[in-house]
């Protein structure tokens, strides 16, 4: 690289720049944009930085050239470091700097003063920075802006932020160069577009495949293992003697409630380990998790028991070790995880698969399949989602006054809003400006104002407001969880801690503790001092379904494809059994089981669709065949079961009609309740169209107090005065997406159409029947609507009554 | 729903009311002009509760024949939510009705300066044996209380992992706290505490809930 200006950094490492990275930097300098693909600890900051860098020393040009993205807040610490790195000997007055939640007041004033060479910022900053009427001016100099971990963006509403954001910034400075950053992705194409529309781009892939290694730690008694269900820590012993043989682990769970007990079980069965186990997740308070993160980088600790919490970004190099602790259920999530070991450039990531049920040893063989095949998940672009945009319309309308025509031609430049229609584009600004109805307006409603044809927010009380409420995140009511002495634990969910009563113990942080009163939001715990079970927290969250490519991988290692595997053989004698009572289930057919026990009778189907599909398709059923007796639906990754006293000796053909497609929205609508799961839903969305405000943790904003409610009662206020309300309707359409995989059900159902029908009687319970048929006494009835349940309710309450 | 409760005859309405044996008809946490209050601060909430609320309150006192009206409390919302229109409406309910309509001074009605003066508002009042206060804080200990302010609700369990949340009616020793009026107010699940009567209206008339189908 002769004459480059990057060589002497390079030179000073003994580093050799790799060709995606003098790819990049050449398509830069042509004045492109990108997508680089490329996995974690392969140089990829250096491919994306150096471009702006290289211009930035040949012309020096004053202000704020790059701007970069963090998906995540923690990461931004990191990031700097990596970008400050070869400024210091390559130009060190180039400065960068960090402009987050978490900046200092100081710095944020320096910053609003005068913006470096680059800044690193988050999707909601950037947003934050577009309310300043000065920010056009100070981004005059902009040549790029660098979108990190897009992968992590796509598919979400901060993703869409981040698009109409862009398109702001390119609507002011039509030259701008963006590039992303991704992992691997099913469709990296559509990430590119959804990134980059339209803008002369290229897509770099780093061609160093990453040597991945994914192993399964084979259970010693497979007879005696559980055929699928529960949170087995069975293996822990084999699990403690691989980690005596790594130096650092980390040991990815589920669910966080896993992680706890993972965490108890491991120090019960090392107590010498105690001070370097430690534990890491989300609703760990924060210095907790800054301390464990610390331990991880230099070293001290022994193991990590984590969710995805630490799934993301941050170079942990000591880590030599990953095990994943359960289903890994999607197979990019499993690379992700493994990539957290192994980080420098050419060393092997390793993961170590541990099982908890028999059918999970399946997985972990069909999951190396699909990775060696690299036949990995896609992130579906969300399309239109009319929160975020009221919210991106009065960020623009408080930077500066924008003119209607013009702004739509900006917001439809953006993936997300390509197809933005002009009922859609007149709500929202009724939303904006009047309240939303297009006849009868809110007579004191007003945010935005109309003036010479200028959308603009001049009530500074109301930008203020917005401004706390920027973002597209919103958390469920949350309790802290501290000791007397004022130290935090962390946050645990409102529902579960309400139902502990003080004396109660349960199982938080690691640690066995003692409730002794729940005050006002706020938890006082001590450590509890008597041997006794506690309730281990559980946080609510509807568990990740088995991802579609995952599936076919585990159809294919069932239907006898791939080659010899450990975790096969050992799940042969359980597989054996399935076969010899019935027959094994795939994705070409439909594997349909009938059988009876005392309680009546029992029908499995194995789909294999994943869970949530599942759960959408038995209540479907239940619903469709119309029964008199109760029927009881339950479901996993690989099917449902429909259990009743009697009904349930089908035909194939009275099979195909009840899983027909024929009105499958409706019939949907009125068997889940869906109006019932919208309004809780609709917390969400409200919040990110400023119905309701963002409560601040700690304080309470004075005269608040008399605006707060909740967002269920709003969503009957609105079903009521204002049906037309398009959140009501956004509401209703992302929990079906959400809750039951709505696009992905509908698929299955017409493939199930193309499926032959094996519908065979079984003696016993087989191996794939019995987990199903033992989760029908925790199972749910699909709850009917609002009025069956009040009529239920009624007969209930007046034979109470009359006794 | 008729009993004698606290030594006196009154009857639970299942339209969140409750009639007095002088055919007194006490309401309470109406909390009118609440969305407007809502829009002034930049929250786009629909408007249409307060014109249907004393809507639907007239034709309950032409129902039940009332003899006067009395409204225990946070008649109003707030001060930005108390407009002219809402005035208006006020005055013209009142004109309507044609009985006596007094109002006893709730917490959000503090607020508001000058509260309309044909309500006589005041803060407590002895009606029917009665003690009529807002709080339930206030409540006296020699003689049975009606109170409101909570905005109680009953969460009840369904049989299933589910339950269900209805405005509801609370006894509490001496005292009866009434359910709020209002159709934007919300509400608060009531602790059940030993001995607390609860009652709720799912359809068209009230019930006693037994306390084994509460939840807290």
């Amino acid at each position: 690289m002769p004459g480059n200006p990057l060589q002497p950094f390079f030179r000073q490492r003994g580093w050799r720049a790799f060709p995606f990275q003098k790819q990049t930097w050449a398509a830069y300098a042509d004045g492109k944009s990108g997508l680089l693909h490329a996995p974690t600890g392969l140089g990829k900051t250096l491919a994306v930085w150096g471009g702006p860098v290289i211009e930035a020393i040949m012309n020096p040009r004053s202000g704020c050239s790059v701007l970069w993205i963090t998906p995540l807040r923690a990461l931004a610490q990191d990031t700097l470091r990596a970008l400050r790195e070869p400024l210091e000997l390559l130009a060190p007055d180039l400065q960068v700097e960090a402009r987050t939640g978490d900046t200092p007041a100081a710095l944020r004033a320096r910053l609003r003063k005068r913006l470096p060479f680059g800044l690193v910022t988050t999707p909601e900053s950037l947003s934050l920075m577009l309310t300043h009427p000065d920010t056009r001016e100070k981004l005059s100099g902009l040549r790029a802006v660098i979108v990190d971990e897009w992968h992590e963006l796509l598919g979400t509403k901060r993703g869409v932020q981040t698009e109409l954001c862009l398109a702001r910034l390119r609507a002011w400075l039509p030259d701008l160069q963006i590039w992303g950053l991704s992992a691997t992705l099913g469709n990296l194409d559509d990430a590119r577009a959804t990134l980059l529309g339209d803008l002369p781009s290229v897509r770099i892939d780093a061609d160093l495949k990453k040597p991945i290694r994914i192993e399964t730690l084979i259970p010693r008694e497979i007879d005696r293992f559980p055929w699928s269900g529960h949170l087995g820590t069975r293996l822990a012993p084999q699990v403690v003697r691989e980690l005596e043989k790594a130096h650092t682990t980390l040991l990815f769970t589920n669910t966080r409630s896993q992680t706890e007990i993972w965490f108890q079980e491991l120090v019960a069965l090392r107590p010498d380990w105690r001070d370097t186990l430690a534990m890491h997740h989300g609703s760990l308070d924060r210095a907790e998790r800054e301390k464990v993160e610390a331990g991880l980088r230099d070293g001290s600790l022994r193991c990590v028991v984590c969710t995805s919490s630490l799934d993301l970004g941050v170079d942990f190099s000591p880590v030599d070790q990953v095990i994943q602790v359960g289903s890994p259920k999607g197979i990019a999530r499993l690379l992700q995880r493994a990539g957290r070991s192994g980080h420098q450039p050419g060393k092997t990531s390793r993961v170590l698969g541990v099982p908890t049920h028999a059918m999970e040893l399946v997985e972990f063989a069909a999951v190396r399949d699909a990775a060696l095949a690299r036949h990995l998940e896609a992130r579906r672009p969300l399309t239109k989602p009319l929160d975020v945009l009221v919210q991106h319309l009065v960020t623009c309308a408080i930077g500066e006054p924008f003119e209607p025509a013009e702004m739509r031609r900006e917001i439809q430049s953006s993936h997300a809003f390509r197809d933005l229609g002009d009922d859609e584009w007149n709500w929202c600004l009724g939303f904006i400006s009047n309240g939303g109805q297009a006849l009868a307006a809110y007579p004191r409603y007003q945010k935005a104002r109309l003036v010479d044809g200028r959308y603009q927010v001049d009530d500074k009380r109301l930008i203020t407001q917005h401004r706390l409420s920027i973002g597209t995140i919103s958390s469920d009511a949350h309790v802290s969880v501290r000791f007397a002495n004022g130290h935090s634990l962390g946050t645990v969910e409102e529902g579960f801690i309400s139902r502990l009563k003080p004396g109660n113990l349960l199982v938080f942080a690691g640690r066995k503790l003692e409730l002794m009163r729940l005050h006002q939001r706020v938890a006082t715990v001590r450590v509890a001092t008597r041997q006794a079970k506690g309730h281990v927290a559980i946080w609510g969250g509807s568990k990740m379904p088995l991802s579609t490519e995952l599936s076919h991988a585990m159809a294919a290692r069932l239907r006898g494809e791939g080659g010899r595997a450990p975790e096969m053989t050992a799940v042969a004698p359980i597989l054996a059994i399935q076969q010899r009572w019935s027959r094994l289930p795939d994705d070409r057919s439909l594997l349909v089981e009938h059988t009876r026990s005392r309680e009546g009778e029992h029908l499995f189907i194995y789909p294999m669709a994943g869970r949530l599909v599942h759960e959408g398709l038995g209540a479907l059923m239940a619903y469709r065949l119309r029964l008199k007796d109760d029927v009881t639906v339950t479901q996993n990754d690989y099917g449902f079961c429909l259990s009743a006293r009697r009904g349930l000796h089908l035909s194939e053909d009275a099979i195909r009609f009840n899983l027909t497609l024929d009105s499958l929205l409706e019939d949907l609508i009125a068997c889940l309740n869906t109006a019932e799961l919208a309004r809780r839903h609709f917390r969400e969305v409200a919040r990110v169209a400023g119905l309701v405000l963002q409560q601040l943790p700690g304080r309470q904003q004075r005269g608040q107090r008399e605006i707060q409610s909740s967002s269920r009662l709003l969503f009957e206020v609105l079903e009521r005065y204002d049906p037309a309300n398009l959140l009501l309707l956004q509401s209703q359409r992302e929990i079906l997406e959400k809750q039951l995989e709505y696009s992905r059900l509908g698929n299955a159902l017409s493939e199930i159409k193309e499926r032959p029908i094996h519908l065979i009687e079984t003696e016993n319970l087989t191996p794939m029947a019995f987990p199903l048929w033992a989760d029908r006494l925790s199972a749910t009835l699909p709850a009917g609507d609002v009025a069956s349940r009040l009529e239920q309710m009624l007969e209930e309450l007046n034979q109470a009554a009359t006794r | 729903m008729t009993t004698a409760l606290l030594e006196q005859t009154i009857e639970l309405l299942p339209e969140k009311a409750v009639l007095l044996a002088d055919r007194t008809l006490v309401v309470a946490d109406l909390h009118l002009g609440k969305a407007i209050a809502f829009q002034a601060k930049g929250l786009a909430i629909p408007e249409g509760d307060s014109d249907s609320d004393l809507a639907s309150l007239a034709t309950l006192c032409q129902q039940q024949n009332a003899s006067r009206l009395i409204i225990d409390g946070d008649l109003f919302h707030s001060p930005a939510g108390l407009t002219t229109a809402i005035e208006q409406s006020l005055e013209s309910f009142m004109e309507k009705l044609g009985i006596p309509v007094q109002l006893v001074i709730g917490n959000h009605d503090r607020k508001i300066a000058r509260l309309p003066a044909k309500l006589e508002p005041v803060p407590s009042i002895e009606a029917a044996g009665f003690h009529i206060v807002h709080d339930p804080g206030e409540a006296r200990d020699d003689r049975p209380t009606i109170a409101a302010h909570w905005h109680p609700v009953a969460r009840i369990a369904d049989g299933k992992r589910t339950s269900l949340r209805l405005p509801c009616f609370l006894i509490r020793g001496e005292m009866l706290v009434l359910p709020s009026f209002g159709s934007f107010t919300g509400g608060a699940i009531v602790e059940p505490r030993k001995d607390d009567r609860i009652f709720v209206a799912p359809g068209d008339q009230v019930i006693e809930v037994p306390p084994r189908l509460l939840r807290k």
